[in-house]
């Protein structure tokens, strides 16, 4: 039996509001591919960061639904202004420019670049390393990535310079629908 | 309290303005919900203080995770870090300024307010025992040799050691330092006490060690808290009338001596009133100033707050500024993640008076000891200074270096100053329409030369470990609040005396770190509770209040 607290969860990742538009929706995995890339390993997409945080858009955080759309809306002017064209079409190197414009603040009529920057680094990671109720670190592959092994009942040893081995678990993960 | 005084056949009524949580509601191992958004816990949202830096600052509201308002309060989320006090922590200014050391320091103390505490270690000794047999508090005695004298050892001992302690030990060794293990209110061996301690507490299970500690509460009961150990135990008498979700928000007088109970919203937000022999406050710091300052009477001795003649309360506010040395590892695996906390090596060498401070700057010190726990969304900005925070870089450092990080963590002590203080909010009232605590709070002289000090030698100690890459965190951050209505023998100058009732109001106490005069490098919860056992023993000796 799930809490309460979780069926409002489970809700808003089941039932998500339009927060963004899907053109937001986007541009936000394109910023997040930025922050944490995928490499030779899954990035903050594959993972399922971008579900996390419009679930928490639509939750926890909806105070701050009007900063995402005000700042994707930002970045986007920024992008056509710097590269005239769309973020999602620049290259890897252009999209980092942007970005870095916002995390050092230097956007000229938008004074909560840097704070917005802060939040979506921290937002986009949150959804990397979440516990899974939440819509992201999908299969535990963030976890994996950096060889945490979840939310163990505890442990028997200390592993003191001893890799752990323990396959990942999570707890209070939402149980399969319809089966 | 609650416990002591209920079992001695007092009728005891308790007022908790938050809700009595299940386990599944304190319990979860949750980052998300009690590290990252800890503010949309019930507990910590519905009630937030103000704060800002100085006096003529806007006040902004911030949410705290340190107050809970919930059955049990902070102590279900504590660290477990359970340390006495040091003799000399009571004697600041018999110690630091009489003596003549503070000048030899070259400190600056314009602007500090320094005393004595009106009580020794000696007197708080056989509560400091009490509080580590009925909580089980596992640590080793005669470790550190820089603690005061004890009458019995722990009733158990330490935690088992982890990566962190193994590898901060060793370089303190080297550096001619004195590494001890952390007492901890965390219970290393399952225990329930016995004879002459409260054998009606129940037993709890051994630490597991998750990991899924500090902020969180503790899934298997480990932790000491007294939700599960001393507050059935009050339950169980029959003498205790628990209230929760009932905010009291004025203590009520009789006349210009006596206080004669209190009044408080119940559940369904209706004014109640309660007659009591004796009210005893423990809301901790902010909510202690502010309900005897909205406590105050139109004219007469209570005019500017209750048991305020002396014009103390809300002054001499204190919080440690915790400063950290971080450091990575390319051939060794700490494991930070396995818990917990407060299974740490510490060392006392830089606390207190415990070094020679001659031509340093400033006086006092603070204790140092491992942490660095956490689930990787609690790490992900514990990068050295030329690691980018995002990008491949970030990616390629986390991955690599999650399990190979460690902290160590500085408490310096922070010394009562007259500009740091709590009032009421002229601006921003609670759901109830109640001004909230305004928190004027700022570091000064002596905090910022200690706390950049203390940085220095966790760098030391760190580059001692072998550790590839190392960096700090230099700027106090505040943390752990004490002072407020402050404990002292002189009625002019403090609010409580020793036993921690009110100078003007001989049935009004308060219990809490607030009535601390100074605080020491330790976290203040087993002086708190040694106090709180001490008070009540002076409560029940008062027989003729009762009858």
């Amino acid at each position: 039996m799930e809490s309460f607290r979780e069926l409002i969860v489970m809700d808003s990742i089941n039932h998500r509001a339009n927060v963004l538009t899907p053109d937001q929706s986007k541009m936000l995995a394109a910023i997040a591919d930025r922050i944490f890339p995928r490499t030779e390993t899954p990035g903050a997409v594959e993972i399922g960061a971008v579900q996390y945080i419009e679930a928490a858009l639509a939750g926890d955080y909806a105070a701050l639904a009007p900063l995402y759309r005000q700042g994707l809306r930002a970045i986007e002017r920024c992008s056509k202004a710097k590269f005239r064209r769309a973020f999602c079409l620049l290259s890897e190197a252009q999209k980092d420019q942007v970005l870095v414009d916002f995390e050092t603040g230097a956007v000229p009529g938008f004074k909560l670049a840097g704070d917005f920057f802060e939040i979506l680094r921290c937002h986009v990671l949150e959804g990397v390393f979440c516990e899974p109720q939440y819509g992201g670190n999908r299969d535990m592959i963030g976890w994996r990535l950096v060889n945490f092994p979840g939310q163990q009942f505890g442990y028997a040893d200390a592993y003191i310079n001893k890799r752990v081995d323990l396959e990942p678990v999570s707890v209070n993960s939402p149980k399969p629908q319809g089966k | 309290m609650a416990k002591q005084l209920a079992s001695a056949g007092l009728k005891v009524v308790g007022f908790e303005r938050g809700p009595a949580p299940k386990l599944e509601d304190y319990a979860p191992r949750d980052s998300i919900r009690f590290l990252i958004r800890p503010e949309q816990l019930e507990w910590v949202r519905h009630e937030p203080t103000t704060t800002r830096n100085k006096t003529g600052d806007k006040s902004r509201l911030q949410y705290r995770t340190s107050p809970l308002n919930v059955l049990g309060g902070a102590l279900l989320h504590w660290t477990g870090q359970s340390s006495r006090y040091m003799p000399g922590d009571f004697r600041l200014f018999t110690n630091e300024i009489e003596s003549g050391n503070a000048e030899r320091a070259g400190a600056d103390l314009t602007g500090y307010d320094i005393v004595d505490w009106p009580l020794s270690y000696d007197d708080l000794e056989p509560y400091y025992e009490r509080f580590e047999w009925e909580f089980g508090i596992s640590g080793e005695a005669g470790a550190n040799p820089f603690a005061g004298p004890r009458k019995r050892g722990f009733p158990l001992a330490p935690l088992r050691h982890s990566a962190r302690m193994e590898l901060f030990a060793e370089a303190c060794r080297k550096l001619g330092y004195h590494p001890y293990e952390t007492a901890a209110g965390i219970l290393s061996r399952p225990y329930r006490p016995t004879e002459p301690f409260d054998s009606r507490i129940p037993e709890r299970p051994a630490c597991v060690y998750c990991g899924h500690c500090n902020f969180y509460g503790c899934h298997v009961h480990a932790k000491a808290a007294t939700l599960y150990t001393t507050i059935p135990v009050a339950l169980e008498t029959g003498n205790f009338d628990l209230r929760t979700r009932s905010k009291v928000f004025r203590i009520n007088t009789d006349g210009d001596e006596r206080v004669k109970g209190v009044s408080y919203f119940d559940p369904e937000g209706q004014v109640r009133h309660l007659r009591a022999r004796v009210v005893i406050l423990s809301a901790f710091v902010f909510e202690h100033v502010r309900l005897l300052l909205l406590s105050k009477t139109g004219r007469g001795r209570f005019a500017n707050g209750l048991a305020n003649s002396s014009g103390y309360i809300g002054r001499n506010i204190m919080a440690h500024g915790d400063v950290r040395a971080m450091g990575a590892f390319d051939d060794y695996i700490i494991n930070g993640f396995i818990g917990p906390g407060s299974a740490a090596m510490r060392i006392d060498d830089f606390n207190g008076n415990n070094f020679d401070h001659t031509g340093l700057g400033f006086i006092r010190g603070g204790t140092i000891g491992t942490s660095g726990d956490g689930t990787p969304v609690a790490r992900f900005d514990v990068l050295p200074p030329d690691v980018r925070s995002w990008g491949k870089e970030f990616k390629d450092f986390y991955t690599r270096y999650y399990t190979r990080t460690m902290d160590l963590n500085m408490q310096p002590e922070t010394l009562p100053h007259r500009d740091n203080r709590v009032d009421l909010d002229p601006h921003h009232r609670d759901r109830w329409g109640v001004p909230l605590p305004r928190v004027t709070f700022d570091f000064h002289q002596n905090e910022r030369r200690l706390q950049k000090f203390l940085a220095d030698v966790g760098e030391r100690i760190m580059r001692a470990t072998g550790a590839s890459k190392v960096w700090t965190e230099e700027k106090g951050r505040p943390n752990r609040w004490a002072g407020g209505t402050r404990m002292g023998a002189n009625p002019k100058n403090s609010v409580v005396n020793e036993f921690c009732q009110t100078h003007d109001v001989p049935n009004l106490f308060i219990v809490g770190s607030s009535v601390f005069p100074t605080m020491a490098g330790y976290p203040p919860t087993a002086t708190v509770a040694a106090l709180t056992y001490r008070t009540a023993e002076y409560i029940l000796a008062q027989k003729q209040w009762f009858d």
